[in-house]
Parts: structure tokens; C-alpha cells; sequence
């Protein structure tokens, strides 16, 4: 069950969570080429930092805690596969050559984090309503908004079903966790199997639901919400355009001249 | 010219609201026609408890009254049903929307939205009321269903009891003439239950509105109600006022939940003793006990 409490997003009231998704969804891209552009460890290493603010303000400090650990052992993997195929090609082209084996392979493991930070922040501070939402906003057709809230409006009842499900014919001598591999798979049909039929069943009750309630009345279809783009809002587009404005100009002009990072702190030690 | 608006209007009066003609209707697959013969009428303001054992086609019928039936179920469908002048075979169930609301057994499967304003807005926006309208009536059937509190929550984290006080509010935003309630208070205790009676009460005597009450607790919802229909095996089998069906020996023999206090007048005159009146409630039961008590010392 606690693999779907992720989907819970909880009512939290911060600046960051009254943004426009919109907005928000423009910054997750700024950084996301921002951290495509360069594969020096000092940018990625600002790009992870200037974000951190973000975490604070909107106060989901542990919920983002946990979404990189969960993340930690893909950047792990990342780390190593980088480091193991770069020391055994050394011709590997794209390497740059003012840094060492090691930077350049962190570098990529950030390039990773920073990916994965952006975009749980934006999840983390979205409520899936406001997501919706500015996907109707965006002229996006109302049958895929619809289906899209109504999908994560019942995942946790659909996981709460299969783990009664489970119970019920544990109860009736159903034993999950017995045989070889394939063997266990099929233990799960007795779980599938009155899963879809409900699911199934379910739908057309909510199907029935909906067109009772006048649904397809008009195309003109109007919307309690409306996403209004307000003055935290414009901050956080300049800041964004703001960044990748910056970034594309280092990389133009400085791309030469970012020092790396580890022969710096080594020079200092000795 | 006068004369003709006179007539039409004294036929304005008497016009029902809900009539049926020789409804038979047979689910696709089904063996049996699951409504056999059902004609019915329903004046408009009526207060109507629909009851029966289960299976007898109360849901059925229920979903002929709002189009669900033939337009969302094929199957075969004979006579004729209208309903608030509509002739429900010749519209689509979103011009029916308009006037009649469906409240369904089950409150899980018919609130989608991730919040409860949002749901009570659905059938609203479906319509493309503009943005203010839509925010008075929300809050006003959030208001009168008493979960004006519970507006933000999400519906499927509510408990049974909020849920389908909810799926009342989304009916009534949209302000129909006629509401249909098909078993509404299912997952109620009885305080739960009689709650929901009254602001049903209310809702037919403050705005008008006709209401057709699918219940098996007749204790608690006869109060308020003026007809009873009593279905068995896809048939009407009774049909008029509550103490006229409750006194009846039909009612006794099909199972219907006879209010106590019907069956306590019944036991008393078995014995001998004769209540002035049919008592439907345990108040009015307690009141004409007293008037014979008196009389019998007096
Ligand atoms: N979707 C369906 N498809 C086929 N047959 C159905 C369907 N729904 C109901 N029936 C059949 O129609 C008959 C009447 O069912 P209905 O649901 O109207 O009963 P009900 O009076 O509402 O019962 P309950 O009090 O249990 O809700 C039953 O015999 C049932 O098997
Ligand atoms: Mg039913």
C-alpha cells in the first residue's frame, strides 16, 4: 500500500503551490536544458542548489527527501556505468579534456539528480486538479483532462480493492508466495481476474453517473476553476527565461573557461 | 381565446409530471422482462416511496425515468414513458439531465472528481453555466445537503454517510423538477438515515420539487411521503396513498416493510381495539393510543 501513498497528493497552501502548472511546467524545462547543455560538475552543481529554495518554500522537505532517495540508486548505477565504460574507453569523444574521470562522471550523475529534483517538485507542488486543469486551459481536449483526474482519483481505490481482494482469498488457502517464478506470477490470476472484473463493472457505473449528469450537454463546456497567471507567476517565467538566457550565453561565449572542480580543491589541499 | 388559455391551464394543474403507459422492458440477454406492464402516474410536488422485495425492477425503473433507459442500456423497450413533457424515448438523457436527477444505489462509483465541489460542479459545467451562476449553486447545494464543510475534502476519502449526502448535492445543484433516489441512505446508520429524510423532506416541501424515494425503511421515510408504489416481479402491485398501502393485505404478504406502528394498529384491531386512524409513525401511533386510552376510561 505505501507504494500508493505517493499518488496522495496532500492539500499543502504555499506560494509554490499556488503557481500556475503552467509556469511551473516551463521552469521543469528550463533546467531540463539547462542540465542537457552542460556536463561540467560546477553548472549542475549551482543548477541542484538554486532549486533547493524551492523544496523550503513550498515545505515538502520530506516528501522530496524521499522521492531522491528513491532516486539514489539509479544515480548510483549511473555513476558507476559512467565511470567503468569512460575508464575502459578512454577515446571516448565527447570527454572533455580539462576534467578528470572522476568529475566528468559525477557530472552525469547530477545532470540526473538535478532531472529528477525539477521534476519532483513540480509533482510534489501540483495537486493533480490544478494539473488538470491547466491541461483543459491549454486546449488540450476535455475527454484526456477528464480521463487523466479520473485515473489518479482512483488508483488508490483500485489499491485498496486488490489488497481485499488478496486478503479474501488468502483467506480461501491462496498462497502468493510458493513455487518458481513462473509459478508464482500465475498465483496471481485469482487476484487479477476479480480485479478486472470490478474495475470493468466499475466504469460502467461511473459511465452511467456521467451521462446522467448531463455529460456531452455542450461542447462549450465551462469549468468552476479558472487558472489566472498572477505576479508570482511572471517572477518565476523571468526567472526562468532569466536562467536559460544566461546559460545559453555561457555556453556560447565561456564554455572554455568553467573550471573544473576537483584539480582546484587537490591544488588547495597540497 | 380566453376560454382556450382557461383550459389549458386547469390542464396545467392536473398534469402529471411522471406517466408511464404499459412499460415493459427486457435487459439485452435477459430471459424475462425485468418491468412488466408499469403504468404509473406522478403529480408534480408528490413525495413517492417506490418499495418492494429485491430485484423487482426498482433500479429499472429508476433508469427509465432519466433515459438511462434505452439510451444508455439497449435491450427492448414497449410503451411509453413521459416524463416532465419530454417523451423520454425522443431525448437524450443530457436534455433529461435537466430535469430529472438520478441519485444511484451505490455513492463510491458516482463521484469522480478529486474534490467534492468539484464533483457537485460536474453536471454545471457539463451544461456550460457561466462561472459565477455556478459558484452560488454549488455552495447552495452544498448548503442544503449540510457538507458546505467537507467542500475541499476528497469524495472517496468521506465515509459512506458523506458520500451520499454528496451524491445528493450533485443532483441538486443542478436544480431538477423531479429528483430520483435510489436507495439513498444504504450505508447509513438510522440517525443517518432520518437526517437525510429530512433535508429530502425539505427539498420537496421548501422548493417544490417532486421526489421519488427508493427505500426499504419505510419507519423513517413514510413520514414525508404522500404515494407509495409497491413493485414484486417487475410489477406494480400497489399504488396510492401510504396508509391505504400499508393497511393493505398484499403489502403484508409481498415482505414490504411495513412502519411498525401500521402493524401495531393492525395487531389492535385483530384484538379488538380500534385506533380512529392508521398511524405511519411511532409519534402518531403514541397519540391516538392516548385519545383511545382516555376514551376507554372516559
Ligand atoms: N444491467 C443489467 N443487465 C441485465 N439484467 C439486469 C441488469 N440490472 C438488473 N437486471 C435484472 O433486472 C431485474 C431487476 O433488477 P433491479 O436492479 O431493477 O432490482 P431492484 O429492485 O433495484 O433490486 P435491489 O433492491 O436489490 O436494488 C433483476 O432480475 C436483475 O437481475
Ligand atoms: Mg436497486
Amino acid at each position: 500500500m505505501s507504494v500508493f501513498e505517493g499518488f496522495r497528493f496532500r492539500r499543502v497552501l504555499s506560494p509554490i503551490h499556488q503557481l500556475d502548472p503552467r509556469v511551473k511546467f516551463l521552469y521543469v524545462c528550463a533546467v531540463f536544458g539547462i542540465a542537457v547543455m552542460f556536463n561540467q560538475l560546477l553548472p549542475l552543481i549551482l543548477l541542484f542548489l538554486i532549486q533547493l529554495p524551492f523544496v523550503l518554500a513550498a515545505g515538502v522537505q520530506k516528501e522530496w527527501i524521499r522521492s531522491m532517495k528513491g532516486a539514489s540508486f539509479l544515480a548510483l548505477m549511473i555513476f558507476l556505468f559512467n565511470f567503468l565504460f569512460t575508464y575502459f574507453y578512454r577515446e571516448y569523444p565527447i570527454f572533455p579534456p580539462s576534467s578528470s574521470l572522476l568529475e566528468y562522471s559525477l557530472a552525469m550523475t547530477l545532470r540526473f539528480i538535478v532531472l529528477v529534483e525539477s521534476f519532483s517538485i513540480f509533482f510534489l507542488t501540483t495537486s493533480p486538479d490544478r494539473l488538470g486543469l491547466a491541461l483543459e486551459q491549454s486546449h488540450v481536449p476535455y475527454e484526456f483532462c477528464f480521463a487523466f483526474t479520473t485515473a489518479v482519483r482512483f488508483v488508490p481505490v483500485l489499491a485498496e480493492e486488490a489488497q481485499t481482494i488478496m486478503d479474501a482469498q488468502k483467506a480461501r488457502g491462496l498462497e502468493l508466495e510458493r513455487g518458481n517464478f513462473i509459478k508464482r506470477i500465475r498465483n496471481y490470476i485469482p487476484i487479477l481476474i476479480p480485479l478486472i472484473v470490478s474495475a470493468i463493472r466499475r466504469s460502467l457505473e461511473l459511465a452511467e453517473a456521467m451521462e446522467s449528469r448531463a455529460w456531452g450537454a455542450t461542447n462549450k463546456r465551462t469549468n468552476l476553476y479558472v487558472l489566472k497567471i498572477e505576479r508570482g507567476d511572471y517572477i518565476l517565467a523571468v526567472i526562468s527565461v532569466g536562467m536559460l538566457i544566461l546559460a545559453v550565453y555561457i555556453w556560447l561565449f565561456m564554455r572554455e573557461q568553467i573550471p573544473s572542480l576537483i584539480p582546484l580543491i587537490t591544488a588547495q589541499n597540497v | 381565446m380566453d376560454d382556450i388559455l382557461c383550459e389549458s391551464r386547469t390542464v396545467n394543474k392536473t398534469l402529471a409530471i411522471i406517466n408511464t403507459s404499459g412499460l415493459i422492458y427486457t435487459y439485452p440477454g435477459g430471459r424475462e422482462p425485468s418491468l412488466v406492464d408499469v403504468s404509473l402516474t406522478i403529480e408534480k410536488g408528490d413525495y413517492v416511496i417506490l418499495t418492494g422485495p429485491s430485484g423487482c425492477g426498482k433500479t429499472t425503473l429508476c433508469r427509465c425515468l432519466n433515459g438511462l433507459i434505452p439510451h444508455f442500456y439497449s435491450g427492448k423497450l414497449e410503451g411509453e414513458i413521459k416524463v416532465a413533457s419530454l417523451t423520454v424515448s425522443e431525448h437524450s438523457i443530457y436534455e433529461l439531465a435537466k430535469h430529472v436527477g438520478l441519485v444511484f444505489q451505490n455513492p463510491e462509483n458516482q463521484l469522480f472528481a478529486l474534490s467534492v465541489e468539484k464533483d457537485v460542479a460536474f453536471g454545471l459545467e457539463n451544461l456550460g453555466v457561466p462561472r459565477e451562476d455556478m459558484r452560488a449553486r454549488v455552495d447552495w447545494a452544498l448548503q442544503m445537503t449540510g457538507i458546505y464543510d467537507l467542500r475541499e475534502r476528497a469524495p472517496h476519502e468521506l465515509s459512506g454517510g458523506q458520500q451520499q449526502r454528496v451524491a445528493i448535492a450533485c443532483v441538486l445543484a443542478m436544480k431538477p423538477d423531479i429528483m430520483v433516489l435510489d436507495e439513498p441512505t444504504s450505508f447509513l446508520d438510522p440517525l443517518g438515515a432520518q437526517k437525510i429524510f429530512e433535508v429530502i423532506g425539505d427539498l420537496n416541501k421548501k422548493l417544490g420539487i417532486t421526489v421519488i424515494l427508493v427505500e426499504h425503511r419505510l419507519d423513517l421515510a413514510s413520514k414525508y411521503a404522500n404515494h407509495v408504489i409497491v413493485m414484486d416481479e417487475g410489477k406494480v402491485v400497489l399504488d396510492g396513498k401510504p396508509l391505504d398501502v400499508f393497511d393493505s393485505e398484499s403489502a403484508r404478504l409481498i415482505g414490504v416493510g411495513i412502519p411498525k406502528a401500521t402493524r401495531l394498529y393492525q395487531a389492535l384491531r385483530q384484538s379488538g381495539v380500534y385506533l380512529n386512524r392508521v398511524p405511519v409513525n411511532s409519534q402518531e401511533a403514541t397519540l391516538l393510543l392516548q385519545e383511545v386510552l382516555t376514551r376507554d376510561r372516559g
